[in-house]
C-alpha cells in the first residue's frame, strides 16, 4: 500500500503549497462538496493569493504551522473562523474569515418598506437586536422629520438599558467560559431570562423583539412589566455585585486577564473601535455624551473609563456600566412622563429625496445605519455599520506573540457577534 | 446644525469642497472629488479646529448613475456629524483612494464596499472579498445586480433550487432593465 498522500500539507518551509487535484467529474454535487471541503478544512486556500497581504500570510516561515479555529467552534461566539499561523503555542499572525453567515440585510432592507427594516435588521446582533433597530428609526425619523414623544423616548430608553444589562451579563459568563470557568455563565443567563422575560411582557418577544418604530414604540408600557421590572430593581444592584465579585476576585480570572491584548489609545482610534473597547483604552467616548440622541441628555450618568487596555480593564468596564445603566433605569421610572408612544404617520411612508446617519450607542459601540431615500416608499441605500465587526478587526494587531490558549480569552473579551459582523 | 463647524470647513477646505456645506439636523455634509479624499481627511483629522478623530463609518453607495464612497466622522470638536460624499466614479471601473493611511480600520470597510460594490481601493494591502465567496464574481449591492443570473455563476449554481435560473425572461440579457436610480441632488 503506497502512503498516503496529504498533498495540502506543507513539507517544505517558505514555500506555498497547492492542494493536489482531485479527478474531474461533471457531478455539480459532487463539486460543491469538494469546494466545500476545501474551504472548510484546508487552511491553505485552493486558489492563487488575491493581495500581498494574503500571500505573505499563508506562506511559512520555518517551524511554523496553520491552525484552523472554527467555523463550528464553541468558543468563537458564532461562525467565525480564525487561521492561527504558529510557531509553537504562539500566534504568529491570524487571518479572520468572516461571511459564514452572510444573509444580505442591507440588499433586504433596500428591498422592503420603511416599516419592514425594522423587522429585517433585528437579527443581525441578535443579543441585542433593539439597539439595532433604534439605530434604523433614528436614521428614518431624521429622514421624515418626525417628532417622537417623550414617552416613547424615555420607553426606549428603558428598554435599551435593560437589554444592555442583559447583554453585559452574558459577556462576564462567556468570557468566563472561555477561560475555563463554567459557574458566572449560569448567573449571567439567570439575569439575562429575567430581563428577557421582562421584555417578552412588553414587546411580546424574548429576542427578536420587533418593538421600536419610526416615531415611536409598539406598545405602552404594561402591568406585567412594571411588576417584573420592580421586582427586579429591588434586587438588581445586589445581583450586580454578586455575579460580579464572582469574577473580580477570582485570582486566575485577573491573571489570565491581565495584560493580556493590550489595545493602547492611538491604536483604538486608528482602528475606529468604540464602546467598551475603546473606553478600556482611556478614550471616553459614548455616543449618548459624545452626540447624545433621545433623552440621554436629561439623564444623569457617567462614562466609565479605563486606561490599561487590557482584557481585564474591557470587563470591569462592562460591570461599571451595568451600574450606570441601573442608575439610568431607576431615573427613567421617575422621570417618565404621561402620554402617547406613537407619533401619528401615514400608513405609507414617502419621505423626501435625502440621507441621513442615525447612531446610537449598543451594548458593543456605536450602531449606526446610513439611509438614503429617492422618495419611494423604501430605502434606495441601507447601510448598517457594526461595532463588532471594527472591534473583531483588531485581532490580527492583538493576537500575535500571545499563547494558543489566549486567543480565544482574547477574542472574546471584545465581545463580538457574528450576526453583526457577517450582516 | 453647526454654523462654526460649516464656517471652518468652507475656510479649510476651499478649494476641494465641489457644491456647498449641507446641513441638515445635526449633520452637515460636504461633496468632493474622489482624488483628494487622502488630502481633505488629513486636513480634517490634523487641523485643530477640526480634530475629526474618529471614523464612524465608510460605505459605498451606487447611485444607479454613479459610484460614492461616502465618510461619516466624529470629532469632540463639533455638534454634528460630518459626513464627506466622493462623488463621481465611475460606475465601469470604480476606484478611490485608501483611508487606510490614517485609519487601519478602514481596511476591512473598503473590503466591505469592495466586495459589495466592486470599488477598488488603491492602497488598501489587502483588498480581497470578505463576505462573500472568493470565486464569487458579481457585486450584490449594485443596483445592476440581478440574483438569477449572477448567482448562476457561482460555484452553487444548478444545486440549489432557488439559484436555478427563474425570474422574468429576458430582464437578465437587457442591463439597463430594472435598474433602480436615486434622484439627482
Amino acid at each position: 500500500m503506497p502512503p498516503r498522500q496529504n498533498a495540502s500539507r506543507p513539507t517544505t518551509t517558505g514555500t506555498r503549497v497547492q492542494a493536489q487535484p482531485q479527478p474531474s467529474t461533471d457531478d455539480p454535487r459532487i463539486m460543491l462538496d469538494r469546494q466545500i471541503g476545501a474551504d472548510l478544512f484546508e487552511p491553505i486556500p485552493p486558489y492563487p493569493p488575491r493581495t500581498e497581504r494574503e500571500g505573505e500570510f499563508y506562506t511559512l516561515g520555518d517551524g511554523e504551522m496553520f491552525l484552523n479555529v472554527g467555523p463550528h467552534h464553541p468558543a468563537t461566539h458564532g461562525v467565525l473562523r480564525l487561521v492561527l499561523k504558529l510557531s509553537g503555542e504562539q500566534v504568529v499572525d491570524v487571518d479572520p474569515v468572516l461571511g459564514y453567515l452572510h444573509r444580505g440585510v442591507e440588499k433586504i432592507c433596500e428591498n422592503s418598506d420603511y416599516y419592514h427594516v425594522i423587522d429585517q435588521v433585528d437579527p443581525l446582533e441578535y443579543i441585542s437586536s433593539l439597539f439595532q433597530e433604534w439605530a434604523a428609526v433614528l436614521s428614518f425619523e431624521k429622514l421624515m422629520d418626525v417628532e417622537v414623544p417623550r414617552r416613547a423616548e424615555y420607553i426606549r430608553v428603558l428598554s435599551g438599558e435593560l437589554l444592555r444589562i442583559a447583554s453585559h451579563t452574558l459577556y462576564m459568563g462567556f468570557l468566563a467560559l472561555d477561560l475555563g470557568g463554567l459557574t458566572p455563565i449560569l448567573y449571567g443567563f439567570i439575569e439575562r431570562d429575567e430581563i428577557v422575560e421582562m421584555l417578552a411582557a412588553l414587546t411580546g418577544a424574548r429576542m427578536l423583539f420587533n418593538y421600536f418604530r419610526i416615531g415611536g414604540v409598539n406598545g405602552d408600557l404594561n402591568h406585567e412589566f412594571m411588576s417584573r421590572l420592580g421586582d427586579w430593581m429591588s434586587r438588581a444592584a445586589r445581583q450586580t455585585e454578586a455575579s460580579a465579585g464572582l469574577l473580580n476576585e477570582n485570582e486566575i480570572f485577573v491573571r489570565r486577564t491581565r495584560g493580556m491584548g493590550v489595545l493602547d489609545r492611538a491604536t483604538a482610534l486608528r482602528f475606529g473601535v468604540t464602546g467598551g473597547n475603546l473606553r478600556a483604552t482611556g478614550v471616553p467616548f459614548d455616543v449618548r455624551r459624545a452626540h447624545p440622541y433621545s433623552v440621554y441628555p436629561e439623564l444623569d450618568f457617567s462614562i466609565p473609563t479605563r486606561t490599561e487596555g487590557d482584557s481585564l480593564a474591557r470587563y470591569l468596564i462592562r460591570v461599571d456600566e451595568v451600574r450606570e445603566s441601573i442608575k439610568i433605569i431607576d431615573q427613567c421610572l421617575h422621570n417618565i412622563p404621561d402620554g402617547p408612544v406613537m407619533a401619528k404617520l401615514p400608513r405609507l411612508l414617502r419621505p423626501r429625496p435625502g440621507r441621513s446617519w442615525g447612531a446610537c450607542e449598543g451594548p458593543r459601540g456605536m450602531m449606526g445605519v446610513y439611509s438614503i431615500s429617492d422618495g419611494s416608499d423604501g430605502p434606495f441605500r441601507f447601510r448598517i455599520h457594526d461595532p463588532s465587526f471594527v472591534n473583531l478587526e483588531t485581532v490580527p494587531a492583538l493576537l500575535p506573540g500571545n499563547l494558543l490558549a489566549d486567543t480565544m480569552a482574547i477574542v472574546a473579551s471584545l465581545d463580538p457577534v457574528m450576526g453583526g459582523i457577517d450582516k | 446644525m453647526d454654523r462654526i463647524l460649516k464656517t471652518r470647513l468652507e475656510a479649510r477646505l476651499a478649494e476641494h469642497l465641489r457644491g456647498p456645506v449641507y446641513q441638515r439636523h445635526d449633520e452637515t455634509e460636504i461633496r468632493i472629488e474622489p482624488g483628494s479624499v487622502p488630502e481633505v481627511l488629513r486636513i480634517l483629522h490634523d487641523a485643530v479646529d477640526l480634530r475629526f478623530e474618529i471614523l464612524a463609518d465608510l460605505a459605498g453607495v451606487d447611485t444607479g448613475e454613479v459610484m460614492q464612497v461616502v465618510y461619516h466622522l466624529w470629532s469632540p470638536m463639533a455638534s454634528d456629524w460630518l459626513r464627506i460624499i466622493a462623488d463621481g466614479l465611475s460606475r465601469d471601473d470604480p476606484r478611490a483612494p485608501s483611508a487606510t493611511f490614517l485609519w487601519t480600520g478602514a481596511e476591512w470597510l473598503e473590503r466591505e464596499a469592495y466586495d459589495m460594490f466592486g470599488i477598488v481601493f488603491e492602497g488598501n494591502r489587502d483588498l480581497r472579498r470578505i463576505f462573500m465567496p472568493p470565486d464569487y464574481t458579481s457585486f450584490p449591492l449594485r443596483k445592476d445586480f440581478l440574483l438569477p443570473d449572477d448567482s448562476a455563476r457561482s460555484p452553487g449554481a444548478g444545486v440549489r433550487h432557488v439559484e436555478r435560473g427563474y425570474g422574468p425572461a429576458g430582464l437578465a440579457d437587457d442591463p439597463a432593465a430594472g435598474i433602480r436610480r436615486a434622484p439627482a441632488s
